[in-house]
């Protein structure tokens, strides 16, 4: 206990001021980010009562003036008008993107859950379950969106219930894409996760009269899904990233704005970084929410062993 | 050995692949008895054990529990072990609840008592093995002798009317086995009808009814702990308390 009384070192305390400033700056940038997005959506929603829509939220000529003023800025000032003037473009994009990852992120759980299940306990569905996940895994995901848009052509198939929730019914079938294949991967996760739970844990939930399945759902379950949270988040991780290929059947979510902005203005790296920035803030919010996730669930001395 | 018996075990076989770990194990309790296998590790105590509630399936032979045939393949054995408690070695707690959950999961999913009833339940339960002051703590936050304890709780708040303790005590430091077995104790006199494998002679002697010693997956011999232990009738009998004792 010397240590925790020990006053800090002058570089502990740069480092610790670092990180403090560090982390200052990352919620400035979280914010500016999803403050931008939100208040875009909420100006379009209402029909443009900030700003008409499809303008950006602050006039391009003015931020390209107030850099042009500032000595270390001016040479960037013309590029910084430009992407302003993307921005309600890509903030569309990226909501979609949102909105696809989301989506079929939850709805891919729903799946993968009863996957994993019958994966570690099932006899006949254990191979069903295997049978469907490595032919998910093992075959490209563009293929798989070919199939369902081009092969399938299940965008004409799209209930009428639903089909305005978009603007274009092929959403749809990007999030039914993206649902089955990440269904495939959470099943890897959790199943790993299900398998690290203690056998005695299965048979004391017998013992007290729990059946096999009630077992699973009261005592298996609350304790494998607490163990997958972090190798889940890859998946999460993955799926903002890998939705770009929703762009290739026609989606028009941040990767296919992008593009088209630069196939239109030719300003291809510049565009690109700035969609990689957006990319960026996605992940990094979705890891920094799992790990919140994570310590909100977390239960003393469950999964301790894990983190040796 | 009279038709009424609480418990009759009757020639019950049992094989892991080829190795056979039964051989023809018989006994049988009444109401309120307290019987204690004792046997060295590997003799099949707790493999026979596990058989009363099907845990571990018997082949062959006969295991009668009030009347009922245990090992009857019509049988539903989550009603069974409704009415079997079961302490574990390794007191197997459900690591993601708190003792009240622990023991507030049977009453509540298996019995189909309320929310509140249940948390009730639970807390009379752990008061009675004397954790009332430890309701909200978590196993990992327990020392292995409260575990045990919670796991005693666990077992008692389904109103069992047998009771099966798998070695309760072996896995704790010596200075905690005390406390578990003053709960056991506790259970004796209340009337429990008890079927407990233990390496612990001394509880043995001062509250079994009788006494199985298993060795080899047979039973070897069986009596009153004082006929047991003062004049074991079997020479492998006496050997075995020997070494027990010079470890004791």
């Amino acid at each position: 206990m010397a240590s925790a009384t020990r006053p800090a070192t002058v570089r502990e305390r740069v480092a610790e001021s670092d990180r403090s400033v560090g982390r200052l700056l990352l919620v400035a940038a979280g914010a500016l980010f999803w403050g931008w997005l939100a208040v875009s959506w909420v100006n379009r929603w209402l029909g443009g009562v900030l700003v008409p829509v499809g303008q950006p939220l602050v006039p391009p000529a003015a931020v390209e003036a107030t850099l042009a003023g500032i000595p270390v800025l001016a040479a960037y000032a013309a590029d910084a008008g430009f992407v302003v003037e993307m921005t309600p473009d890509l903030a569309r994009g990226t909501w979609l993107t949102v909105v696809i990852t989301g989506v079929s992120l939850a709805l891919g759980f729903v799946i993968a859950v009863p996957l994993a299940v019958t994966r570690v306990y099932g006899r006949f569905s254990a191979w069903v379950s295997l049978a469907y996940t490595e032919l998910l895994r093992g075959t490209p995901l563009l293929a798989q969106l070919f199939v369902l848009y081009y092969g399938l052509n299940l965008a004409s198939y799209v209930p009428d219930a639903v089909s305005g929730v978009f603007a274009r019914e092929v959403v749809w079938v990007a999030i039914l894409g993206f649902t089955l294949n990440g269904a495939a991967y959470q099943a890897e996760y959790i199943r790993g996760a299900l398998e690290s739970v203690e056998e005695g844990q299965i048979t004391a939930g017998r013992a007290i009269g729990l059946s096999k399945l009630e077992t699973i759902y009261h005592v298996v379950l609350p304790q494998g899904l607490r163990y997958a949270i972090p190798s889940w988040t890859n998946e999460f991780v993955y799926l903002i990233k890998y939705s770009s290929l929703a762009g290739f059947i026609t989606v028009p979510e941040l990767y296919y704005r992008a593009d088209q902005i630069a196939a239109e203005t030719f300003r291809y790296t510049l565009i690109f970084l700035v969609t990689g920035v957006m990319y960026l803030a996605l992940v990094l919010t979705a890891s920094k929410l799992m790990v919140r996730v994570e310590e909100r669930v977390a239960i003393p001395g469950l999964g301790a062993e894990r983190e040796e | 050995m009279s038709d009424d018996d609480f418990l009759r075990v009757t020639d019950v076989s049992k094989w892991y692949g080829e190795e056979q770990v039964l051989h023809d194990v018989s006994f049988e309790m009444d109401r309120g008895d307290v019987t204690v296998l004792i046997g060295p590790s590997g003799s099949g105590k707790s493999t026979m054990l596990r058989c009363v509630n099907r845990l571990a399936e018997a082949q062959e032979g006969s295991i009668l529990l009030d009347g009922e045939e245990v090992l009857s393949p019509d049988l539903d054995v989550d009603e069974l072990r409704r009415e079997v408690g079961m302490v574990f070695q390794g007191f197997n707690l459900f690591a993601h609840l708190t003792a009240v959950g622990n023991v507030a999961l049977g009453p509540r999913r298996v019995l189909g008592l309320s929310e509140t009833e249940a948390r009730e339940r639970a807390e009379d339960q752990l008061e009675r093995v004397g954790l009332a002051d430890q309701l909200d703590s978590y196993p990992a936050e327990l020392s292995g002798g409260q575990q045990q304890r919670v796991g005693i709780a666990r077992a008692l708040a389904m109103e069992p009317k047998l009771m099966l303790f798998d070695e309760p005590t072996s896995a704790l430091d010596p200075e905690l086995i005390g406390e578990v077995l003053e709960v056991m104790h506790g259970l004796v006199d209340e009337g429990m009808t008890m079927l407990v494998v233990t390496h612990e002679m001394s509880f043995a002697r001062a509250v079994a009814d009788e006494i199985v010693f298993l060795d080899d997956g047979r039973v070897v011999e069986r009596g009153p702990p004082e006929q047991l232990f003062e004049r074991p009738e079997e020479e492998r009998t006496g050997r075995f308390l020997e070494r027990i004792a010079s470890h004791d």
